[in-house]
């Protein structure tokens, strides 16, 4: 549902300051959103001014500096930081993308970094993704076939077929596009976001898959699928360059097609 | 109170409506349709000799105005109330609400489309 | 600090700790096998590091042009350097080919041959007729196999309603007189701890790649269930293995897949020298990787590195052409661009060798079961407990992994393990009750960790020991630096007893999650230098520049290391497998390792 103002005990307040180390003559401001779930006080903003002479070019690597040499207590998910995990998306600059991939020289100012937009957070930049995951689930997202693969090698299938997979099943399930998308905002428990739209668009795609009138039947809901209306913020932060909402729209001009 | 159901249960929720599609594709039908329509009757009000009453009583008795005028209405309408509705789905979180606003936009629409046509239809036949 | 945990406890027939390919693989045959099985993970499955594996995964298909399994068999042991067994390799270059094809049926996007088939790339090492030409033996999905791979097994998982406890850590084993009877994990989202019995735990929780300063690992492989074995007084095997990788990202320590030089690709030095040809005259930019890894240090080391400090080497690819990039190399040139700010259709990619790989692990037979030295027997397998993946050593590396057998590696081994709990536990059988007993010494080695008020950040303490095992036990190593490496990580090893936990929560307490996982790591980097020092040989990935080559005669044999609670490293040995399971093949005898 939108809602258009915060509940009072969400409204972010201005935290602390973490001046950069003595000596340090290149530094930049580094602004996060805290949220200490035990204390139950509202969410903060902390400021830290982070000395780039030290640093890694990347946000990840800021923030991994400000745990090690500031807070320690500043809590976030990463791990692979090269871009294929998925877990260090955060919003950054006011655009959701993953931390390790984002370049640092390429922010212009301060450096504001917050959770994903409009899921609960569960701590600082950790967010609830509980809701993200069982979307995905719900598309069903595995091959399915009544047509038996052949018992002692693999089903086969052409260049031009698998690649008509290519830009669908690159997705890292970061979940950057389904939240930075307005009709998810409002939505989310019912529309099923760009992520897992796009997920089963990967399998009505995939030639081997023959269950594509069912993914479609399952689709077909003014709220699953036709929350989509195309605004396209999922195909702009992609951090992987992918286009759901390209994948959303062929998934609609299939449906249009099957009437036809 | 805390919610107990899976994810999954909650997002499975009532399942698919098997329905949307017709709603898609008639909304973009009729903005396509709108488009000459409307070029119709910008160009036919620009080419009227006068705004008075009578200049447009005249030119709405033509048979073929009357017939446009109402297909463009009933277009528009329809569209509107297809929109309108999206719009409600978006913003209005609430079922309740959301059910009557939907239902009310409906019928003002019906009601609208009713009204324009029998307008119409009143001029082009009192003529 | 006393316990004031909520305990929730679990039965279960398995667990698996760890959801990569390994333990997705094991989940979910598990699970279809109807076993009760649930699968504690501390990162979301597909954020595990198998998503991050590139260039594929071996299987003698012969899609591409005549293979056989004997082929890969002999590639693997050669490429081990004749510490790999070989009854497990055989078990693994045979099952390879049912493993990949049955990865298709599940779904993975392999990339495709014109006539519709799996599509297959050369990898270093990998030779047809014994050695003598090359093969294209390793599936690939373009340059993102694991991914395909970790997701299409993930997605099998949920087919399969298998159980995940997802955020959770695994902090140690519930050992009962010599058997695991299960495990306890803190779930990060509330702070509370779960007991989980178990008829059997897998742990299948990967290497630890960061134990080093600059490794391709995520900053998640941290070997955790290593550590737990050795907390359990078992031994680790053939630590002292970790595989270089030839081409990490200079600076990033980006991984950039094998398959570079598979597709055509070539490193240079300051001359533009094709320096491979020397080093390796057959399969030049092919050998495997502890040879490539070597001719790349030995070539910066002579002064003929590139750059403006002569300190790395230049990966080409410029010459390969717009069309194999995208089709082949998305991923990497993608990352050239991230991390070296390169256009692989018109620059080189600067490379370094970077810690990639541990060939040891926790010792096990081929059927996943963790073994151990006892009474006198080397395969006294221990109840209760299996590790599969990177995790193991079973060994079928050896002293060096081959390109793409580690993909191989954790679908053979988390398959053979499932089928191997299907063979030994009946479903449902019931459990002995653990008693607080049993499960004290676990929330005493946390509420240890948790209380911690010393001086010393964990960043700190982890920042010394990774610069210390960068320097100390790299691709050459020498008896006087190991030495040094020693003293130094004993200090290291000791201030952990000064480290401090600054954050006291209970919800995503990642700075008690990290100081675990620095306390995993460091028992692990002292097995790794200890037996570094304590093996006078070259071999494989373990490269004495004071001894400088292999003596079979004494020292064909896997080193186990234990540790006690002030990581202390005893060190004893177990025999090299030199012999097959079946007749269809014959052992290779141990010979000169040329490439």
């Amino acid at each position: 549902m939108a809602e258009f103002r915060l509940p009072s005990n969400s409204i972010v307040t201005k935290g602390k300051h973490f001046p950069a180390p003595d000596g340090a003559t290149n530094t930049r401001n580094v602004i996060v959103y805290r949220y200490d779930p035990d204390s139950g006080k509202n969410p903060r903003t902390d400021t830290f001014e982070v000395d780039m002479d030290t640093c890694g070019p990347m946000v990840l690597d800021a923030i991994i500096k400000i745990k090690t040499e500031m807070d320690s207590t500043l809590t976030f998910r990463r791990s692979c930081r090269e871009g294929i995990c998925g877990s260090c998306a955060m919003n950054i600059d006011g655009s959701n993308t993953l931390a390790c991939t984002m370049a640092i020289a390429d922010i212009e100012g301060d450096i504001t970094i917050y959770p994903l937009p409009h899921q609960a957070v569960i701590k600082d930049l950790v967010s609830d993704l509980t809701n993200f995951y069982a979307q995905y689930a719900s598309v069903e997202p595995w091959l399915k076939s009544d047509s038996p693969a052949p018992p002692d090698r693999e089903r086969l299938q052409s260049p031009e077929d698998r690649e008509k997979i290519d830009g669908a099943y690159e997705c890292i399930l970061c979940a950057c596009c389904s939240t930075s998308c307005p009709s998810y905002w409002w939505n989310s428990d019912r529309y099923l976001g760009p992520a897992a739209l796009l997920a089963s668009y990967r399998w009505i795609a995939d030639s081997r898959d023959d269950a594509t009138g069912e993914r479609l039947d399952d689709l077909e809901d003014p709220f699953k699928l036709y929350r989509c209306h195309t605004i396209m913020n999922c195909a702009q932060v992609c951090p992987k360059g992918l286009n759901p909402a390209k994948a959303i729209a062929e998934t609609k001009k299939m449906l249009v097609q099957r009437r036809m | 109170m805390s919610n107990l159901r899976t994810p999954l249960s909650q997002v499975k929720g009532h399942g698919s409506a098997k329905e949307g599609t017709g709603h898609f594709w008639v909304q973009r039908l009729t903005a396509i349709a709108m488009v000459p329509l409307v070029m119709w009757l910008c160009f036919s009000i620009a080419s009227l000799p006068g705004m008075s009453q009578a200049d447009i009583r005249t030119w709405l008795s033509s048979p073929f105005t009357a017939v446009m005028m109402i297909v463009l209405m009933l277009t528009g309408l329809y569209h509107a109330k297809l929109g309108l509705q999206v719009v409600i789905e978006d913003y209005v979180g609430d079922h309740g609400i959301r059910t009557i606003a939907i239902i009310a936009v409906t019928l003002l629409c019906a009601f609208l489309a009713v009204l324009g046509v029998f307008s119409v239809m009143r001029i082009a036949f009192s003529a | 600090m006393t316990s004031a945990y909520k305990i929730i406890d679990h039965t279960y027939d398995v667990v698996i700790v760890g959801a990569g390919g390994a333990g997705l693989r094991a989940t979910l045959g598990m699970a279809a096998q109807g076993l009760s099985t649930a699968c504690i993970t501390k990162v979301f499955p597909t954020r595990s590091h198998t998503v991050a594996a590139q260039g594929g995964m071996s299987a003698s298909l012969g899609n591409m042009g005549e293979d056989h399994w004997n082929w890969h068999m002999y590639d693997t042991i050669k490429g081990s350097d004749w510490l790999g067994d070989q009854d497990a390799i055989e078990y693994m270059c045979r099952e390879a080919v049912p493993a990949v094809i049955e990865l298709e049926h599940f779904g993975v996007p392999f990339s495709r041959t014109e006539e519709g088939k799996i599509y297959q790339r050369p990898f270093g090492g990998m030779t047809t007729n014994f050695g003598e030409g090359t093969a294209q033996r390793t599936c690939a999905a373009a340059d993102r196999t694991g991914h395909a791979i970790l997701h299409t097994l993930y997605q099998q998982s949920i087919k399969h309603h298998a159980e995940f406890y997802i955020e959770h850590f695994a902090i140690d084993l519930i050992m009962v007189d010599g058997e695991c009877k299960g495990v306890i994990s803190l779930d990060l989202a509330t702070g509370e701890l779960h007991r989980y019995q178990a008829h059997m735990v897998v742990l299948a929780t990967g290497g630890c790649g960061r134990t080093y300063f600059s490794a391709t690992s995520a900053h998640t492989c941290t070997g955790d269930g290593n550590a737990m074995v050795l907390r359990a007084g078992l031994p680790l095997q053939d630590m002292e293995f970790v595989q270089f990788h030839p081409t990490g990202i200079y600076g990033a320590g980006v991984l950039i897949t094998e398959g570079v030089r598979g597709e055509g690709g070539y490193l240079t030095n300051n001359e533009g020298e094709r320096f491979m040809e020397r080093y390796a005259p057959n399969a030049k930019d092919l050998a495997s990787r502890d040879v490539v890894s070597r001719s790349m240090t030995m070539e910066i080391n002579g002064g003929r590195g590139v750059g403006p400090d002569n300190d790395h080497i230049f990966l080409n690819l410029q010459h390969l052409g717009n069309d194999v990039i995208e089709k082949r190399l998305p991923g990497i040139s993608e990352s050239a661009k991230i991390f070296a700010g390169v256009d692989v259709n018109k620059e080189p990619i600067p490379v370094l060798p970077t810690v990639h790989y541990n060939m040891g692990g926790i010792p096990t037979n081929y059927h996943g079961e963790v073994v151990t030295l006892k009474d006198g027997d080397p395969d006294t397998v221990v109840p209760g407990l299996m590790a599969i993946g990177e995790a193991a050593c079973v060994s079928v590396h050896g002293a060096n992994r081959l390109g793409s057998n580690s993909l191989l590696d954790i679908v053979v081994f988390g398959r053979a393990a499932a089928l191997r709990a299907a063979e030994l536990i009946k479903p449902g059988s019931p459990h002995k009750p653990l008693t607080s007993e049993d499960s004290a010494p676990v929330l005493d080695h946390l509420d240890r960790i948790r209380g911690a008020k010393g001086s010393t950040g964990t960043a700190q303490i982890r920042d010394n020991m990774q610069r210390t095992m960068q320097k100390h036990a790299a691709v050459f190593r020498t008896g006087e630096s190991l030495e040094e490496g020693l003293v130094k990580m004993r200090d290291i090893v000791d201030s952990f007893d000064d480290v401090r936990v600054d954050d006291q929560n209970l919800i995503w307490n990642t700075d008690l999650v990290e100081t675990l996982e620095l306390e995993n790591l460091l028992c692990q980097a002292q097995t790794i230098i200890y037996g570094a020092n304590n093996r006078p040989e070259s071999r494989g990935a373990h490269a004495r520049d004071d001894f400088e080559e292999r003596d079979d005669e004494n020292w064909m044999k896997h080193t186990l290391a234990w540790t006690d609670d002030k990581a202390n490293v005893t060190i004893d040995y177990r025999p090299v497998h030199m012999y097959t399971l079946t007749d269809d093949c014959e052992v290779i005898p141990p010979k000169k390792r040329v490439y």
